[in-house]
């Protein structure tokens, strides 16, 4: 409180009430008893009204107001009255009248003839039709921050005019309702903020259940997660598919705090739900990509790594969606990174083409697969280092012996130690193969339709030498089971036609002669489509080099591949299977 | 795969029948071929033809150009639904000289 706006009385706390003699005895009585009032009362509104009228009434005062300024500084408003007129809830400008200028100057004042005041207010008068004389109006305000004021009107005894003596107990009192006002708000702010501490508390509780539980030490895929702040813009998952498959997925959110959480925790839940039935990491990020353009916030984008391990074999089929590129360790300790090669979730549904996210496949053959967020290279050692890319590899090689486990401690304890301030959330997901036993060569998934929702019922399998004289059964197999799925005779002749043309393919090029090896199909059934897989046992053959024939050449041969893509909906050579051998697929839409 | 020969006077015709494919068409291209030189006019019926393929087509399309070098017209006649279709999937049902009829082929490969 500032002495130069201090005209009268100056009220530390109401200390130096000692230095006015006169029945010092009752007003630190009252005072006091208001005190205890003001500090034992949830009731604030209740015991400012009580307050009003003590002191309107101890000094012998025909009304009483007590007036608050509203949160934005402009207006006053009367929260407590006591008097013959009722003003309660009445609103004047917060430099109106006598209570303004108090108010506005943080000064008390006495006035003894209202009429001869140029800055009385009379429209409350004459509204009312009460008649004020004199006032007597002190501010309530703790160091400088203006709260309201109290106002007493028309004193009744004596010579009926307010003296130095009511001023300065009203001023002490007015400091005390001040003080009291106060303490209230900061009670209120601090029980909001402890609830939203509690809800942010909440909210992590939750992000940390998304996360997967620890499966058993041996399970082969384990991740560490270590927000920055109480919620994480970072995700990890892993969880085993139907087939025995493992999918595993760690994405990082722009951005940090709530927002960044709650796209996180979006995120997360759609891949974890669609991933279970949408095996093929491409499809599925497109699938998430388009879900999240249409409802994320602007700007918000994940970058995100998915993908399938497969235990048995030791195969990994990936999307790496602008995130940092996953390392590869294989079994002598050489490192490979696998970029990204398109853009991350959320940006544009439209910047992939139709064959939607790329994938990566590779076997890890006894190796490990670290995919990590950038919290992690750009994470400070204890040296005060940061860990950068090397600072990694050497981590992961050094620590080797302790298997991936020993490795996701050895960096949560590097980055993450006790004590230390993260400056970006630290996620890291590893997969160990070399403790995996390998008792499948094949890969599991890579024979299944790859850009379909679901793989469909199998309905037909067929496994015969590759000779010409084998295609007249293919063709007859292959029209009945066309036939079952519905289709049109047109239709079932084109599906027979590219079938056959694809088992010539393999009897002449990719085993170069007759009765070299088998032809293996298979017939999957789906509600909208027919979706045929045939394998061969040859070596592989260079996709880039079958092309469609050139129409304007009339040569005789060369025609099959284009016979196939004429008449089928989709033709893909499937990544070639671990053991060799050539994969293609051929889809075929049932119109209804 | 069957075929059968006969000779209209003004036109050879080769009739077959059952699936060419790359099993049989060996023995179609054989056949094809042996018509080329024989100075006449061929006529290749593919009514009794409920399966082709591009082995078979292809054989066609070499006999076609054969022919044309040694000054022989050739028409294909009474295709089956089957076969047109997959000359219409080669875009080759323009290249050959298509007739309903025997006689339409004859007629055709007299002009």
């Amino acid at each position: 409180m500032a002495e130069t706006h201090m005209t009268h009385v100056e009220i530390p706390g109401g200390a130096q009430l000692g230095v006015v003699p006169a029945a010092t005895h009752s007003h630190l009585e009252l005072l006091a008893d208001m005190g205890r009032d003001f500090a034992s009362n949830q009731d604030l509104e209740a015991t400012l009204r009580r307050a009003v009228e003590r002191i309107t009434n101890y000094v012998d005062a025909e009304a009483g107001a007590l007036f608050m300024l509203s949160p934005c500084g402009l207006k006053l408003q009367c929260d407590a009255c006591i008097g013959p007129v009722e003003i309660g809830g009445l609103q004047i400008a917060a430099d109106q009248g006598i209570v303004g200028f108090c108010v506005q100057r943080d000064t008390g004042r006495i006035v003894r003839d209202v009429a001869n005041d140029p800055d009385f207010n009379a429209s409350v008068d004459n509204e009312t039709g009460f008649r004020t004389r004199s006032i007597l109006c002190a501010p309530m305000s703790v160091k400088g921050e203006k709260i309201g004021a109290i106002e007493l009107i028309n004193k009744r005894g004596g010579d009926g005019l307010f003296d130095d003596n009511d001023l300065h107990l009203l001023q002490a009192l007015s400091f005390s309702a001040a003080l009291a006002v106060l303490n209230a708000r900061m009670a209120a702010e601090l029980v909001e903020q402890e609830r939203v501490k509690r809800e942010l508390e909440l909210a992590a509780e939750i992000q940390r259940s998304l996360l997967p539980a620890q499966k058993e030490s041996d399970f082969p895929v384990k991740g560490v997660n270590l927000p920055a702040r109480v919620v994480s813009g970072d995700f990890y998952d892993f969880y085993p598919l139907n087939d025995g498959r493992v999918a595993f997925t760690l994405g990082d959110v722009s951005g940090k705090g709530m927002n960044a959480a709650l796209m996180m925790a979006k995120s997360a839940s759609l891949l974890r739900c669609l991933g279970k039935s949408i095996k093929e990491p491409g499809r599925l990020l497109t699938l998430v990509n388009e879900e999240i353009c249409e409802t994320a916030t602007r700007g918000m984008f994940v970058t995100l790594v998915h993908g399938v391990y497969d235990p048995e074999s030791g195969h990994v089929r990936l999307a790496n969606a602008g995130h940092e590129p996953p390392l590869v360790v294989d079994r002598e300790g050489n490192f490979r990174a696998i970029e990204a090669e398109a853009p991350p979730l959320g940006i544009s549904p439209a910047l992939l083409d139709e064959d939607g996210f790329p994938e990566t496949e590779f076997n890890l053959d006894g190796g490990r697969l670290f995919v990590f967020t950038d919290g992690v290279t750009e994470g400070y050692t204890a040296d005060g280092v940061e860990l950068g890319i090397d600072g990694l590899k050497a981590m992961i090689s050094e620590a080797a012996p302790g298997g991936v486990q020993g490795i996701l401690d050895r960096v949560r304890a590097s980055i993450g130690g006790e004590g230390r301030t993260l400056r970006d959330d630290v996620t890291l997901l590893a997969i160990d193969d070399g403790t995996a036993v390998h008792t499948n060569s094949v890969p599991k998934g890579a024979a299944e339709p790859g850009a379909t929702d679901a793989p469909g019922e199998k309905i037909f399998q067929l496994r015969v030498t590759a000779k010409a004289n084998r295609l007249r059964l293919i063709r007859n197999a292959v029209r009945e089971t066309a036939s079952f799925c519905g289709f049109s005779e047109t239709d079932t002749a084109d599906i027979v036609l590219a079938v056959d043309e694809a088992c010539q393919n393999v009897i002449r090029h990719a085993y170069g002669s007759e009765g070299e090896g088998d032809i293996a199909i298979e017939i999957r059934h789906r509600p909208d489509a027919m979706i045929l897989t045939l394998r061969d046992f040859a070596d592989p053959v260079d996709i880039s080099k079958i092309k469609p024939r050139d129409l304007d050449d009339l040569r005789p041969g060369g025609l099959g591949t284009h016979l196939i893509s004429e008449v089928m909906d989709e033709v893909d050579f499937l990544p070639p299977p671990i053991d060799g051998g050539n994969l293609l697929r051929l889809v075929k839409k049932i119109r209804s | 795969m069957q075929h059968k020969l006969s000779d209209a006077g003004d036109a050879l015709i080769i009739a077959f029948s059952g699936d060419i494919d790359l099993q049989t068409s060996p023995d179609a291209r054989k056949a094809l071929l042996a018509l080329v030189g024989k100075g006449k006019p061929i006529l290749v019926d593919l009514s009794g033809v409920g399966y082709i393929d591009s082995s078979g087509v292809a054989s066609l399309v070499e006999c076609l150009q054969s022919a044309k070098k040694s000054g022989q017209k050739l028409a294909l006649v009474s295709v089956s639904d089957g076969a047109l279709r997959v000359l219409q999937l080669a875009r080759l049902d323009r290249v050959f000289v298509i007739c309903a009829t025997i006689d339409d082929g004859v007629t055709a490969v007299s002009q």
